[in-house]
């Protein structure tokens, strides 16, 4: 068991430093600017059908959604003008770098918190939930001591017996 | 009022009271300190308990909740970056940073004692100054309510990092989302997209555990794993504060408190408008305003006075005209009309002993938060060298009780980790989140009262500079734009100014 | 080490009072679940009920729950329960007539999904004037309509039952196009715009617009009721049935989930009506909440149902647009 384990966790590290080195640049104001207009956009169009308004209404319920919207396709524009007119310029952008590790590891503690709340609303009692919770985050950090295992775990079916018993929340 | 304060003395300091004063406090310091768990759903769910009690120790036990939620959200946002309520969000731009210079009880103790400040402050006010003060704030109507609001969204400017634009168009996606749900004026729905449950719109305490505690948990990955682990042999945290800080912090303050109770009894307004209010002045007249979001005590301390400013404030509209502050207020209406008693004026004349024995219990509890706060400072500090594999799944199970205890519903958890998700995304791309949880606070309350002062005024703008509130409200809004402007062009001047000489260096070289 | 000591002890001490005040005994728990504001007026007598019932049964505790979320809660109460459940629901004429009708997407329950056990109390709402413009009765508000081009009443909600009694008066008066509804977000903002001058008149519980009425900055001119006001501050305000104007009261069903045993169903009525019947609940209903205890039959409940759907078929385009 034990060497199994070491072995997936050296597998995990080989792939891990593969992937640490594979890094993109984005242009990070561009970026912004572009998928923040297209939201604007999107919004205005579903307005419509999102929106239902009445002809009594003295500021109906599209005007300050239409407000906002309309602010931040401005902002957006700011935004992409001002970088376009730095590759005009030939002045450097402002980039950000995402590295695929990061986000790979993001990904996996994403699972962890998605499968704990599907196991909540499955089983419909917290305390499945939040027990596979601490044990994913456990085996995240790679933990070897049992005694971490026990309290985090006694932690967990813990807070659960104190909100369902103490609090009255039914879960 | 004298003949009064005797009689509520003697009501006052019992044993009993004492003691559920001093049960209030933990229980609200701990709850207030734990995410997802907001002061209001503590109320709720210990209201119970002061039905089998008279009106005074019930009163107790519920201010007591009360004022220690309002210092307890700052203990996880100093500790774990991530706010217990949300009017301890100011209090986490600085009070995490100086946590991680190694000086966790220090910054805790600074949101203790701004806290007691705080709170002690508006309880003088509540009883010194309550019907005169509570008469001025029932003269503001919907028109100075869109004001405020305004005058809320200028703090924008203040929190929007290295880029405006960018806060801006985060400010605009909170107040966007802020408008999900029935519409308030016309009670239709808006972008539920079929969802039935949102309708209800969005829980603010629910999103920010996504916001700022779910995306801390996925910020793990930006570091390596023995990274994580904390060497608290190396942190010799003394906890002491320097005179030079206690100077530094006397006037934020001061200011603070007084923008806490002028916040706290304006009804609907509450503690995080006037957290963010506070540390947007302070920012603003401090002489270190380049310290803010880097560990400065005076952004801990003005956001923290403020947002417990706020709890004797409130209470001045709920005792002397009946009307709750906020909800948590509203929750203590209840627990006095089950004990028979109708706040109002009239009550100061025909129980008022127990009025005053209220107010003075405020002083009490405030100081009870101090004593009780200077003890748990010590374990509460202990938090951060908790090991990372403890405390990460525990944080995490704490957000989830907390998210579905806010409706008793998944739902809610499942629109935490949307929000955390969302939080990630916009962390890649540099987008501050402060000014979505702004946008969140201001929309409920902006969007509705510019459209009701519209449809009082028949669509005319001018009622927006009907009264001369509205006219200060509009010179505040002035002073904080030209101010921002200042400081804009001001960091411009001393960033050219950088670059210039650093070129002159380059050219000498 | 002493700190420590301390704070540790601190801590342990307040951890047990805490488990020891929230300990409940082995009686048959009734959760009785309220879908509006924990603060609210249906909130509050539940918890008095709740607070009554270990003085009138041995055997069966009522706990009161507030999840405010109206029909969303109800939904909720409706899909995880079954009958002989031990859970207790509130639901009004608010979901009942008007969300029925206005609404019906966000319902996922009919009335057959219930079993009505009791009407907790009942409450008659007043409309209030602005001082200045006069107005002390009925017959001042029928001239004052008949001069005026438009009538703006501040109401709790867009929907509510107090936008419905404002929209059924002042439409039965003929005087529908003139009216203008102000939604607030709250009863207590909406009985305050009316003391700032912000509309002519405000609908609220009699209990949301005492102290203003006290200060003089509102007068009272009539109540949405058969006939005039009996008990408290109010005592002798006109009812807009005396002049044949619709009305209805505000009223608070307790409902278990359909199917539930009529034993069962039997013995919890017959609790409320004993906590209903107490002086005490009766003295502190009438004098503190400004409310009547009117226990009610079935036939009265779906007539009361009836009723309020029929004010919101007809006066529904003065509310709704």
């Amino acid at each position: 068991m034990k060497q199994s384990l070491d072995r997936f966790h050296a597998r995990m590290d080989a792939w891990g430093e593969k992937l640490r080195e594979k890094e993109f640049r984005i242009p990070v104001d561009l970026t912004v600017g572009v998928i923040f207009l297209i939201f604007a956009l999107v919004i205005m169009w579903i307005m419509p059908q999102q929106v239902v308004i009445s002809e009594k209404d003295v500021v109906n319920g599209r005007a300050f959604p239409t407000l906002l919207m309309t602010v931040m396709i401005i902002a957006c524009a700011a935004l992409i003008v001002k970088e376009l007119y730095k590759i005009a310029t030939k002045k450097p952008l402002t980039w950000k770098v995402i590295n695929l590790q990061v986000e790979m590891k993001a990904l996996v503690i994403l699972a962890i918190l998605v499968i704990s709340y599907m196991l909540c609303r499955v089983t419909d009692l917290f305390v499945v939930g939040a027990v596979f919770c601490a044990l994913g985050f456990l085996f995240y950090f790679r933990c070897k001591k049992p005694s971490y295992y026990v309290i985090t775990i006694a932690i967990a079916v813990g807070i659960w017996a104190a909100f369902r018993f103490v609090l009255g929340v039914d879960f | 009022m004298l003949e009064y304060i005797v009689p509520a003395t003697g009501l006052l300091f019992t044993l009993e009271n004492i003691l559920w004063i001093n049960i209030g406090v933990f229980v609200g310091s701990v709850f207030a300190a734990i995410p997802g768990l907001s002061v209001i759903l503590c109320v709720i769910l210990f209201l119970p308990v002061t039905y089998t009690m008279t009106a005074i120790p019930g009163m107790m036990f519920l201010l007591g909740i009360y004022c220690a939620g309002g210092y307890g959200g700052s203990v996880s946002a100093i500790l774990i970056n991530t706010p217990g309520t949300p009017h301890a969000a100011a209090t986490m731009l600085d009070g995490h940073p100086l946590s991680q210079q190694g000086r966790t009880k220090a910054a805790l103790k600074i949101a203790l004692y701004a806290s007691t400040f705080g709170g002690v402050f508006s309880a003088l006010m509540l009883l010194f100054l309550g019907p005169q003060v509570a008469k001025i704030a029932a003269q503001l109507g919907t028109p100075e309510y869109f004001m405020v609001c305004v005058f809320g969204l200028t703090i924008i400017a203040g929190v929007s990092g290295k880029s405006m634009i960018r806060g801006i168009i985060s400010a605009c996606l909170g107040l966007l989302i802020a408008c999900i749900g029935s519409d308030p004026m016309t009670s239709y729905d808006r972008f539920t997209f079929g969802v039935s449950r949102l309708y209800l719109g969005l829980d603010l305490a629910v999103c920010l555990i996504g916001l700022f505690a779910l995306v801390e948990i996925l910020a793990k990955a930006e570091k390596r794993l023995d990274a994580l682990h904390l060497d608290t042999r190396k942190i010799k945290d003394d906890g002491k504060i320097t005179k030079s800080e206690y100077k530094r912090m006397i006037r934020p303050v001061l200011l603070s408190s007084l923008i806490g109770v002028m916040v706290g009894i304006i009804p609907g307004t509450g503690a995080s408008e006037a957290s963010w209010f506070s540390y947007s002045q302070a920012k603003n007249m401090s002489k270190h305003p380049e310290e803010f979001g880097h560990g400065s005590v005076e952004g801990i301390a003005a956001a923290e006075s403020a947002n417990n400013a706020v709890t004797g404030a409130t209470l001045i509209p709920l005792l002397t005209l009946g009307i709750p502050g906020d909800g948590t207020v509203a929750l203590m209406l209840s627990a006095l009309m089950i004990n028979g008693l109708n706040p109002g004026l009239s009550l100061f004349t025909t129980d008022g002993d127990i009025m005053y024995a209220i107010m003075l219990g405020l002083i009490l509890v405030n100081i009870f938060m101090c004593i009780q706060g200077k003890f748990l400072t010590t374990l509460f500090a202990k938090v951060v060298s908790i090991p990372q594999e403890i405390l990460t799944p525990v944080i995490v199970i704490f957000c989830f009780a907390g998210a579905y205890s806010v409706n008793n519903n998944y739902f809610d958890v499942g629109v935490a980790l949307i929000f955390g998700a969302l939080a990630w995304i916009l962390r890649k791309l540099d987008m501050p989140p402060v000014p979505i949880l702004l946008g969140l606070v201001l929309g409920k309350m902006t969007e509705p009262h510019f459209r009701r002062a519209l449809l009082i005024s028949n669509g005319d703008p001018a009622i927006f500079f009907s009264s001369i509130y509205c006219l200060i409200f509009l010179a505040l809004i002035i002073v904080a734009v030209a101010t921002i402007i200042r400081g804009k062009l001001n960091d411009q001047k001393k960033e050219r100014a950088a670059a210039a000489a650093a070129a002159n260096v380059h050219e000498e070289e | 080490m002493k700190k420590r000591l301390l704070s540790l002890s601190l801590a342990t001490v307040m951890g047990l009072s805490l488990l020891a005040g929230c300990s409940s005994g082995g009686k048959e728990s009734w959760k009785v679940t309220c879908p509006w504001a924990p603060s609210g007026v249906a909130a509050v007598v539940s918890q008095k009920a709740a607070e009554m019932s270990t003085k009138y049964s041995e055997n069966t505790t009522l706990v009161a729950e507030a999840i405010q979320g109206d029909a969303a809660t109800v939904n909720t109460w409706v899909a995880d329960t079954e009958a002989n459940d031990t859970e207790l629901v509130f639901v009004g004429e608010g979901l009942l007539s008007i969300t029925s009708i206005l609404d019906p997407a966000k319902m996922q329950f009919t009335y057959e999904d219930f079993e009505y056990v009791e009407n907790l109390y009942s409450s008659i709402f007043v409309l209030s004037a602005d001082a200045e413009l006069n107005v002390k009765t009925i017959a001042d508000l029928e001239a004052y309509v008949e001069g005026t081009s438009e009538i703006s009443v501040a109401v709790n909600g867009a929907t509510g039952s107090e936008a419905f009694l404002a929209a059924a008066l002042f439409g039965s008066m003929g005087a529908g196009d003139k009216v203008k509804l102000t939604p607030y977000q709250s009863a207590a903002e909406a009985a305050q715009a009316v003391a700032k001058g912000e509309t002519s008149f405000a609908v609220s519980h009699q209990s949301q617009i005492l102290e203003t009425a006290q200060q003089g900055g509102v007068n009272v001119v009539c109540a949405f009721d058969e006939k005039a006001i009996e008990h408290g501050p109010f005592e002798g305000v006109e009812g807009v049935g005396e002049y044949g104007y619709p009305y209805f009261r505000n009223r608070c069903f307790v409902m278990a989930r359909a199917g539930t045993d009529a034993e069962k169903v039997s013995a919890l009525k017959d609790l409320y009506d004993q906590i209903l019947a107490d002086e005490e609940v009766v003295t502190w209903l009438q004098d503190t909440m400004l409310l009547e205890v009117d226990t009610m039959s079935k036939e009265d409940v779906e007539a009361h149902v009836e009723n309020v759907k029929n004010i919101v078929n007809e006066y529904k385009d003065i509310v709704a647009g």
